[in-house]
């Protein structure tokens, strides 16, 4: 009898932290007192554990702090290859569209963060983030261009990450909502834009090397003014 | 003969280093007397650049804070969202400048710095209003004071930058700044007596949508 009583009881815990009417109970308890003022503080966007269990709150906040990070970075790379004396206007063209992807990208996670019912931390940073030393945007094409791929992937990496935290399996972590957000908004273009990048590394390393790297200087010029017209 | 072998070894393994892949070209000199800009000019700009940046993201912390479930004010985050969209362009039309006129050839990695904005929160759409507007007030004090330092400087007075910022930036700020002003000043008097609805309606007013 006791067994049972502590069956149900448990039972009742845990359907009362999953129950869907607890806007409904703060209304009518609230609405009922008399008092000209309403705290209802269960009526918010909050559900599925979101922000209470687990990090996926939080990296998703860091996510967007990263975005915004790179996207000030590629504006400078962008600037850097505009200068008269690097004069690499493909080049610059090619990190200003990062910068303005990735500024994009930061208004739209910080949308979806306060459209889960939490608030933007512009402090928060990943678990996963990772100390740079001497990091500079004056760097020679093909450097930046490495460093464009390496950040990309940063980036991507970090999406994967903050999809296996979201799709744990477990009852307090999953997050089906933020898994598929990170896959169509993120996952899918990310793979494209690093195997573009790949493919630029790809093709400076052969005209670097190729005859006895005698074709450097007009393969470097070519190659920009391929990026001016490629988008 | 081996010494003279050796000697090869060593000499190749001595030059090696030196035609070691080159994955660059070397900078090049060519005249520098076109690039006029002075320093405490340049400096200001430098400067401005970075308060630009600072702005984009007090913006973007508004935006966040309007987006909130709790506050639900999506056409005030569209406005605030838009303008650090707008003071990013900034930044970056100062730069352009900078570069057509020959700088940023070195220096550009310490150019700005990314920093969480101050604040995350305002009690409602008025004090947020007028805490866009002070700090529009002080981008154009800022905007002033580099015309100054560009103009003032007895060697070179740089009338081309201090037009470009008076008849582009400075003519952007004051409509900027009025546009804000009137958005105040209405949504003031339109909460005078209905602060709630009041505040909803011309929400929905800066969404687009006539209630």
């Amino acid at each position: 009898m006791k067994a049972i009583f502590v069956a149900v009881s448990c039972l009742l815990a845990l359907t009362g932290t999953l129950a869907a009417d607890t806007c409904y109970q703060d209304v009518s308890l609230d609405c009922g007192q008399a008092s000209n003022t309403l705290a209802l503080p269960r009526c918010n966007a909050v559900y599925g554990e979101y922000g209470r269990h687990g990090n996926v709150a939080t990296e998703l906040q860091a996510y967007a702090n990263l975005h915004l990070e790179r996207s000030y970075e590629y504006l400078l790379s962008a600037a850097y290859f505009n200068n008269y004396q690097t004069n690499r206007l493909g080049f610059s063209k090619l990190f200003k569209k990062l910068s303005d992807e990735a500024w994009e990208k930061t208004i739209d996670i910080i949308k979806h963060v306060t459209m889960r019912g939490d608030e933007m931390n512009f402090d928060q940073r990943s678990t996963m983030k990772v100390e740079r030393k001497n990091y500079t945007v004056e760097l020679h094409e093909l450097e930046a261009l490495a460093k464009a791929l390496d950040t990309q992937k940063e980036i991507a990496e970090r999406a994967f990450f903050i999809h296996r935290e979201a799709t744990r399996n477990s009852q307090h972590l999953h997050d089906p909502e933020v898994a598929q957000y990170l896959e169509e908004e993120f996952i899918e273009g990310q793979s494209e834009q690093i195997r573009k990048l790949a493919g630029h590394t790809s093709d400076l390393k052969k005209f670097i090397t190729a005859n006895n790297g005698q074709d450097l200087s007009l393969a470097l010029y070519l190659f920009d003014e391929y990026l001016q017209k490629s988008g | 003969m081996k010494a003279i072998l050796l000697a090869v070894v060593g000499l190749l393994a001595v030059c090696l280093p030196a035609s070691a892949t080159q994955c660059h070209v070397n900078p090049v000199n060519i005249p520098k007397e076109w690039v006029t800009m002075h320093r405490n000019c340049r400096m200001s700009m430098r400067q401005q650049i970075q308060m630009e940046v600072a702005a984009s993201l007090q913006y973007l912390a508004m935006g966040a804070h309007f987006s909130k479930d709790v506050i639900n004010r999506p056409g005030f985050a569209k406005l605030f969202f838009d303008a650090a969209s707008e003071e990013r362009e900034h930044a970056m039309k100062l730069i352009e400048y900078l570069l057509m006129r020959g700088e940023l050839t070195t220096d550009v990695t310490t150019l700005l710095q990314v920093r969480a904005p101050e604040r995350k929160t305002w009690e409602g759409g008025i004090e947020a209003l007028e805490h866009a507007l002070r700090m529009e007030s002080e981008v154009t004090k800022s905007i002033r004071n580099v015309i100054k330092s560009c103009e003032d400087d007895s060697e070179f007075n740089d009338y081309h930058l201090v037009d470009y910022l008076t008849g582009d930036f400075l003519e952007e700020q004051y409509k900027g700044q009025r546009d804000i002003a009137g958005k105040a000043s209405q949504l003031k008097k339109l909460m005078d007596r209905h602060s709630a609805l009041g505040e909803f309606i011309f929400d929905k007013k800066l969404l687009g949508i006539d209630i």
